[in-house]
């Protein structure tokens, strides 16, 4: 009896009523990454803001997102309140992992953010610039090592798009993943590697205390407040962006495809979310409709280019 | 290593078991890595050759573990009740099974009672009554407050609306 | 205004009634989420930053602080009274120190806890508010050759200090090597061990095997002796403070278990488990009780209790001076930081000294804060051992499922959590020891990466492992804990070597 009544008192404390546009975000990592601080953020701007009256967060880690996109896709199909996170490091783990679910199983509504990766030498370094670092690659690729992260990630896949646009043989480069959280930034500052590639909030801070010198960054166009020339500048015909975006279940009819858009439009657009992207150093990059479907198909066949070239992917 | 024990005594059984099972796990990892493409790049160490090491290691271990075994008698070793394990493990496998069907307060429920029975413990009803109150604290706590996610059942759907 | 004139700027914000109270409700918090196996301090920390959010910044902050290191000091606390670490630094604490809750020494091995972690604490805070700069200079220093041989060193260090049988400790270490290597290998993206599953792609978690190896084969062990057998455990014996001799014991390994910590948390690769390792290995060595490790030595817990929390602040100091977040718990701070618009790096000594200097004291705060819950709450936590056992047990498995529901409630993780615990089990009934299969697996892939790292560094010249000076240092010194030992074995000085705790069978 008491406890019938404790139960009661906690359903009265905490239940919410259920609406129609309520939302289940699934964050295929594990709390405290990248994934899951942007559907957070999503989770936070969208109760705020009333887009949603309630919006819970799942994790699902594992291998590159892509244990979370193949539970997605099974368990969400033709619902429409079930969103999923995720991003270009996806793109690259569903080819290496051999992932038996892809992008083009799920309804992508939108990129919301991206990060340009940046090339950084040690500041005692004798390279100037990043035709000093490529030709130094070309006349030896084995002597010029690279700090980045993980093996098949986005650093490794511009790497190898550079080395290709240089004309060296992308199997040949000396590409050494670490694992994220600064080792790498840690392994550039000791002089431990020739030449550092991250994304490039991880080395502003390093570079604007004079620690590390930037080569390039490979975002389309140069960035406002970074001198730095860009990569296609410079001659190499390379851009990357490692993007996050938020995806919808598959077999959605095309008014559930609209709302979810709309929803996923009023957040972008909204005040609080663009104050979560400056707190945090994001870029806004939203993209959406066919415009991204475009860009993700484009990149996806880059992608798979690459990897295969590297030698990730058969 | 030294040999201690006297000889003709009974040998070890349970080493040689042991020492098969460490002989197997060394086999499969040294086929392992003879099997995945052994990428050396510039290290000239490749993602394979950790594993035939250790491999290696394991199954000379395995057969150290026989040689052990064959030479000392088996030490004595506490009297083993296969009814509590039966309840724990049982506990453990059936909370696993179902615990995505039935929620975390129920999983939680099920587990906290076997693994009291496994315990000596007898009084079923108050043992149920208390793994519920478990399971709705923490639950309220950790999916409820600090946003936790654990896996939701009818009963979580019933109470607190997920 | 000098660094001495921000810190005391700092203090004089802390102890504000209010700041005082928040620092309070971050240590309750801490605690209180940290003591469940499987929630270390960075999930602790992320879990719980939301609730600083609506404070000011030097609220947010001192809270932050409180929930930081309550969150490491929480985890100690079950893995001596219950036997579950939850986290990979405090394994080794739950060695030595469950030994002592079972013979009634629990209020001890909780105090010695206790106040290690608050020395160690308050050294390395001021260690780090200090010495930073130029401590992180050393620290980059650390490449992967480096600390390749600090792993060398610390596997035979400690692979030295574990059992009673060679034979048995290196089939433990070596199955936990085994076990590191599921997953994706980091260096090339090669899958391993995996056999097509999925979820195995991302190894084994280290917290899932460490709560199902302690936690797991233990009930499993303990409950198949059956029900009237009762496990020997002892609520209370004896004081539940600590004695003169305790004291006497504690405050050297105290002081080499910060020592040990400081430096290598501060180093970007290096961690507070390692650190743990060293700290416990040293001690085995030094100490005048050799027959008590493994029984319940009080050094070994106070010395690698000392060592994780003395890492913990060494943590900071990449984070604080390079902006680098070199383990979970720091990227999870970065983000906390950012609440104020404020990112760590290179300059943030120089650009933002008011809030370094302010979360320095909040530590400071937080350290105290910490001792003066914890020291009387003991008595308290002891008595959780007088729960009867049905009841203890079943919540002990419930607590220790928590934290694999929580993070990755997959079948894959939750059947792994099963099997290693009849593995656990199974280890326990034939006297092979638990902790070398976890060290196994921390080490071991941090060994094989570093070691790739470099070779590919040098492409593939293995000269280079001796070629640093700190790197042929440091395998020195492994070689010689490896060959001395050997050397007075073969001289016939066994007993001897027994005695300072290699013992073999």
């Amino acid at each position: 009896m008491k406890h019938a009544l404790f139960g009661a008192m906690v359903a009265a404390a905490l239940a919410v009523p259920a609406f129609a546009n309520d939302y289940m975000i699934m964050a295929p990592a594990s709390p405290g990454g990248g994934w899951d601080s942007t559907a957070r953020t999503m989770q936070e701007v969208m109760q705020a803001e009333g887009i949603s009256s309630s919006v819970q967060v799942t994790n699902v880690p594992g291998a590159g997102g892509t244990v979370g996109l193949a539970q997605f896709v099974s368990s969400a199909s033709g619902d429409p309140s079930q969103l999923i996170v995720g991003g270009y490091v996806m793109v690259g783990a569903i080819l290496t992992n051999a992932s038996p679910v892809s992008l083009a199983d799920v309804t992508p509504i939108a990129r919301l953010t991206g990060e340009a990766v940046a090339i950084v030498v040690p500041a005692a370094s004798e390279i100037q610039d990043i035709k000093g670092l490529v030709d130094a690659m070309a006349a030896d690729p084995g002597a010029v090592s690279w700090a980045g992260g993980s093996a098949g990630g986005v650093d490794h896949i511009t790497v190898g798009l550079l080395a290709k646009a240089a004309g060296v043989d992308p199997t040949k480069i000396n590409y050494v993943a670490f694992s994220g959280g600064g080792e790498a930034t840690a392994a550039i500052l000791g002089n431990q590697v020739t030449a550092g590639i991250s994304g490039l909030g991880e080395f502003l801070p390093q570079v604007e205390a004079g620690t590390m010198r930037l080569l390039a960054v490979s975002s389309d166009a140069r960035i406002e407040g970074v001198d730095a020339p860009t990569l296609k500048e410079a001659g190499y015909d390379v851009v990357v962006q490692n993007w996050r975006m938020v995806a919808a279940a598959p077999g959605l009819s095309d008014e559930q495809k609209a709302q979810v858009s709309a929803d996923i439009e009023k957040l972008a657009k909204s005040a609080g979310w663009q104050k979560a992207l400056a707190d945090k150093g994001w870029a806004d990059t939203y993209l959406a409709g066919a415009d991204f479907e475009a860009q993700l198909a484009k990149e996806i066949e880059a992608t798979t280019a690459v990897l295969k070239d590297i030698g990730l992917v058969q | 290593m030294t040999p201690r024990g006297a000889e003709g005594r009974r040998p070890d059984g349970a080493a040689f078991v042991i020492g098969a099972a460490l002989v197997a796990l060394g086999a499969l990892l040294v086929w392992e890595g003879g099997r995945i493409p052994n990428k050396q790049g510039y290290a000239g160490v490749g993602p394979g050759d950790v594993p035939w090491l250790v491999g290696w290691v394991l199954v000379l271990l395995g057969f150290g573990t026989v040689w052990e075994g064959w030479r000392n008698p088996a030490p004595p070793r506490p009297r083993q009740q296969a009814v509590p394990l039966v309840w724990l493990l049982g506990g453990m496998v059936v909370m696993v099974a179902t615990i995505h069907w039935i929620g975390f307060v129920l999983g939680a429920t099920i587990l906290f009672t076997c693994a009291a029975a496994a315990f000596g413990e007898r009084r079923f009803g108050l043992a149920v009554v208390s793994g519920l109150v478990l399971g709705f604290i923490i639950y309220g706590i950790f999916d409820v407050l600090l946003q936790l996610n654990l896996p939701a059942g009818p009963i979580e759907m019933l109470i607190f609306g997920r | 205004m000098d660094t001495f004139g921000f810190l005391m700027q700092g203090l004089a914000t802390a102890f504000e009634p209010m700041m005082l109270l928040y620092a309070l409700v971050g240590v309750v918090l801490g605690t209180a989420v940290g003591v469940l196996p499987g929630i270390g301090p960075a999930l602790t920390v992320a879990l719980l930053l939301p609730v600083t959010y609506g404070l000011d910044p030097a609220g947010s902050l001192i809270m932050f602080a409180g929930i930081y290191y309550g969150g490491m000091y929480g985890g100690s606390t079950t893995s001596i009274l219950l036997n579950t670490p939850g986290e990979s630094a405090s394994v080794i604490t739950a060695l030595e120190g469950n030994k002592m809750a079972r013979a009634g020494r629990g209020g001890p091995a909780l105090a010695t806890a206790a106040i290690g972690s608050f020395v160690a604490g308050l050294i390395a805070t001021l260690l780090l508010a200090f010495l930073a700069p130029h401590v992180v200079k050393l620290a980059l220093v650390f490449g992967p050759r480096e600390y390749f041989a600090l792993m060398v060193l610390a596997f035979v260090t400690v692979s030295a200090a574990f059992g009673e049988s060679a034979l048995k400790g290196l089939v433990s270490l070596f199955v936990g090597l085994a076990l590191a290597l599921v997953g994706i290998d980091q260096l090339t993206g090669q899958a391993r061990l995996s056999f097509g599953v999925p979820q195995l792609l991302d190894g084994v978690e280290v917290t899932t095997l460490a709560v199902a190896m302690f936690a797991l084969g233990e009930a499993l062990f303990v409950a198949a002796q059956g029900p009237d057998h009762g496990a020997g455990v002892l609520a209370i014996k004896g004081r539940v403070r600590m004695t003169a001799q305790d004291w006497a014991r504690s405050w050297k390994a105290w002081l080499r278990g910060t020592a040990i910590g400081f430096p290598i948390g501060s180093m970007p690769a290096g961690g507070a488990d390692i650190a743990s390792f060293l700290s416990y290995a040293t001690e085995r060595n030094m100490t005048r009780h050799p027959e008590e490790f493994g029984k319940g030595a009080i050094e070994g817990v106070a010395g690698p209790e000392a060592a994780n929390n003395a890492a913990a602040a060494g943590t900071l100091v990449p984070l604080l001076t390079l902006g680098l977040p070199t383990t979970a718990t720091a990227a999870i701070m970065l983000a906390g930081f950012q609440q104020f618009g404020l990112q760590p790096g290179p300059l943030l000594f120089a650009s933002a000294p008011q809030l370094v200097w302010g979360l320095i004291a909040s530590l400071l705060v937080a350290n105290v804060m910490l001792l003066v819950l914890n020291l009387p709450l003991i008595r308290f936590w002891v008595l959780l051992l007088r729960i009867p056992q049905p009841w203890l047990y079943g919540g002990i498995l419930v607590f220790a499922t928590l934290g694999t529901l929580g993070v990755n409630p997959s079948v894959v993780e939750l059947s792994m959590l099963v099997i290693f615990g009849t593995l656990g089990y199974i280890m326990r009934l034939y006297g092979y020891p638990i902790a070398p299969v976890v060290v196994g697996l921390i080490l071991g892939p941090m060994a094989e990466q570093q070691l790739r790292r470099a070779l590919a560094i040098a492409q593939g010249d293995p000269m280079t492992l001796v070629q640093s000076p700190i790197a042929a240092v440091l395998l020195g010194l492994a070689l010689v804990a490896l060959v001395v030992p050997m050397i007075l074995r073969a001289r016939g000085r066994g007993d001897a070597l027994a005695q300072i705790g290699t013992a073999e069978d």
